[in-house]
């Protein structure tokens, strides 16, 4: 596979897994207030919430981790080749800074002071940032992969 | 054939309610910067809030005085704060009292806010804070603002829970999310039903809403109901009885504009289920009671106007229960701020948007 498509895959599982991420942290956060308010929580109401999340929830965020990968990423990137000792440092804070800012933008066009009830607090703000970290850590490794096998080898050279 | 006569004669019976229910929409004022609340002077004359902070005098021909009343203390106007509710007080011809709740505050730190002035020639005087919504919050968004006279002459005033505060609703120690009760002079009558109770906010009536914008009390049945917005779905229709704890965001029917379950939950032990629930959303703005003679069929049903489905839900009322409802008006395709059954036996309706209207409804004859 050439490495357009392999970067392109790499950016759809980069959302995709940063997705999965904040779906389940939101969800965890919200079914927890609830706890916190006294309702009761069994491993089967969890599970299917969460679930249902995955389904409800997780379009909305995927399309934000999009926006912010857009552009975070290929920056983390080119970045990277840049400063290779801070290779997995930046593509945390890329991914980090991806997805607070598209919540800052969501927030700030939305209606409501806050478009995702997770991002409510601090807590929640850096649990969401967690997930896009790993999703651009997850990109960071397979654009990795990309470049090591775009190399011509010696042979190929003469 | 006697099966053929009866479908002719339940037609024909059809046809004839309908004809009854006919109606015709007036405009009786314009150019209302997003109006909010109405309420009839005993003089004939109405008082109207814009939700940027005016109330102005429409005359009873339904010329707007150009002068907005005088006195009104200033609101927090952002997005969905403002000045909201008006209402007279029960002996107004007597007192000239007029009540008003808004939004106080800053974008940073705001809230509802209740406050009474007299309204003499013109102008508001003696203006008083008798409410204060605590604690305050950023946003703009969920103030409630609706209020209504007990028949002992307190008044319920509704509340929101601000949005991003919606476990508040279920915390008795705040006012977010609550309707609360008050004596005329913003006193706490004695026999609130938190009173006495350590660690709540004594003016609490009922607690766990989200965002009530529609409260009447129906005399006759002595029932308060109200309605609040829910999320993206859920909407509800509740019977509110004091002390009563109707669930929000514990239980609800609806479910996150993000499309995030808000609860898996829709009834739990000890929470108050809606008579009825809206779902998708309809976004009821205000509720009354039909108790008019123009419309003989609408007496006693409950109107609810509403802004996303830009119409007025009309709910039948058979024998004290529900009886179906009727989407009323979508033909304007304009969203509905407030309903009122006027002195004269009209329907009135204000529409919400920069160039808003009275409306009033009549008999299409």
């Amino acid at each position: 596979m050439s490495s357009k498509p392999r970067l392109l895959l790499a950016f759809v599982l980069a959302v995709l897994l940063a997705t999965l991420l904040a779906s389940i942290f939101q969800t965890q956060s919200n079914l927890a207030a609830l706890q916190a308010l006294g309702a009761p929580m069994p491993l089967g109401v969890r599970l299917a919430t969460t679930c249902l999340d995955l389904f409800g929830f997780a379009p909305t965020f995927a399309l934000l981790a999009a926006f912010g990968f857009v552009f975070a990423l290929p920056l983390a990137a080119w970045s990277a080749r840049r400063l290779p000792s801070l290779r997995w440092a930046i593509f945390v804070l890329a991914g980090a800074a991806a997805i607070w800012t598209a919540l800052a933008l969501a927030n700030a066009l939305a209606p409501m002071p806050t478009l995702i009830a997770a991002d409510r607090n601090l807590f929640g703000t850096l649990g969401l940032m967690a997930s896009g970290s790993a999703g651009a850590l997850l990109f960071g490794l397979l654009g990795r992969r990309v470049r090591y096998r775009a190399q011509p080898t010696p042979s190929a050279s003469l | 054939m006697l099966r053929t006569t009866l479908v002719l004669l339940g037609t024909l019976a059809a046809s004839a309610l309908a004809l009854a229910q006919d109606y015709r929409i007036e405009t009786v004022t314009a150019g209302l910067d997003h109006p909010w609340s109405l309420a009839f002077l005993p003089d004939g004359r109405m008082l109207v809030t814009e939700r940027v902070g005016r109330l102005r005098i429409i005359a009873k021909d339904g010329s707007l005085d150009p002068e907005p009343v005088a006195g009104v203390p200033e609101a927090f106007v952002a997005a969905q704060a403002g000045l909201m509710e008006v209402l007279l007080d029960p002996d107004f011809a007597g007192n000239q009292w007029v009540y008003l709740s808004y939004a106080y505050g800053t974008e940073q730190a705001n809230n509802t806010r209740l406050a009474r002035g007299r309204l003499v020639e013109g102008r508001l005087q003696d203006v008083e804070v008798l409410f204060s919504a605590l604690p305050t919050k950023a946003g703009a968004a969920h103030y409630g603002g609706r209020m209504a006279f007990l028949p002992d002459q307190t008044l319920v005033l509704t509340l929101g829970d601000g949005f991003d505060w919606r476990e508040q609703a279920q915390n008795p120690a705040n006012h977010l999310g609550k309707i609360v009760r008050l004596h005329r002079d913003g006193s706490v009558p004695a026999d609130n039903p938190l009173v006495g109770q350590a660690g709540a906010a004594a003016e609490i009536y009922s607690l766990g809403h989200r965002n009530v914008q529609g409260i009447y009390y129906d005399a006759r049945l002595q029932r308060l109901y109200s309605h609040e917005h829910g999320p993206r779905g859920g909407d509800e229709l509740n019977l509110i009885e004091p002390g009563h704890n109707y669930g929000w965001p514990l239980i609800t029917y609806g479910v996150d504009y993000t499309g995030a379950q808000i609860s898996p939950y829709t009834e739990l032990p000890g929470l108050q289920q809606p008579l009825l629930h809206w779902t998708p959303s309809v976004a009821p703005s205000s509720l009354t009671q039909y108790r008019g003679a123009l419309f003989p069929e609408w007496q006693g049903d409950l109107f609810a106007s509403t802004l996303a489905e830009r119409s007025v839900r009309r709910i039948r009322m058979l024998d004290g229960k529900l009886a179906g409802e009727e989407v009323l008006f979508e033909e304007l395709d304009e969203r509905i701020r407030d309903v009122r059954s006027g002195p004269d036996g009209a329907l009135y309706l204000l529409t919400d948007n920069a160039e808003g209207r009275v409306l009033r409804v009549v008999p299409a004859d």
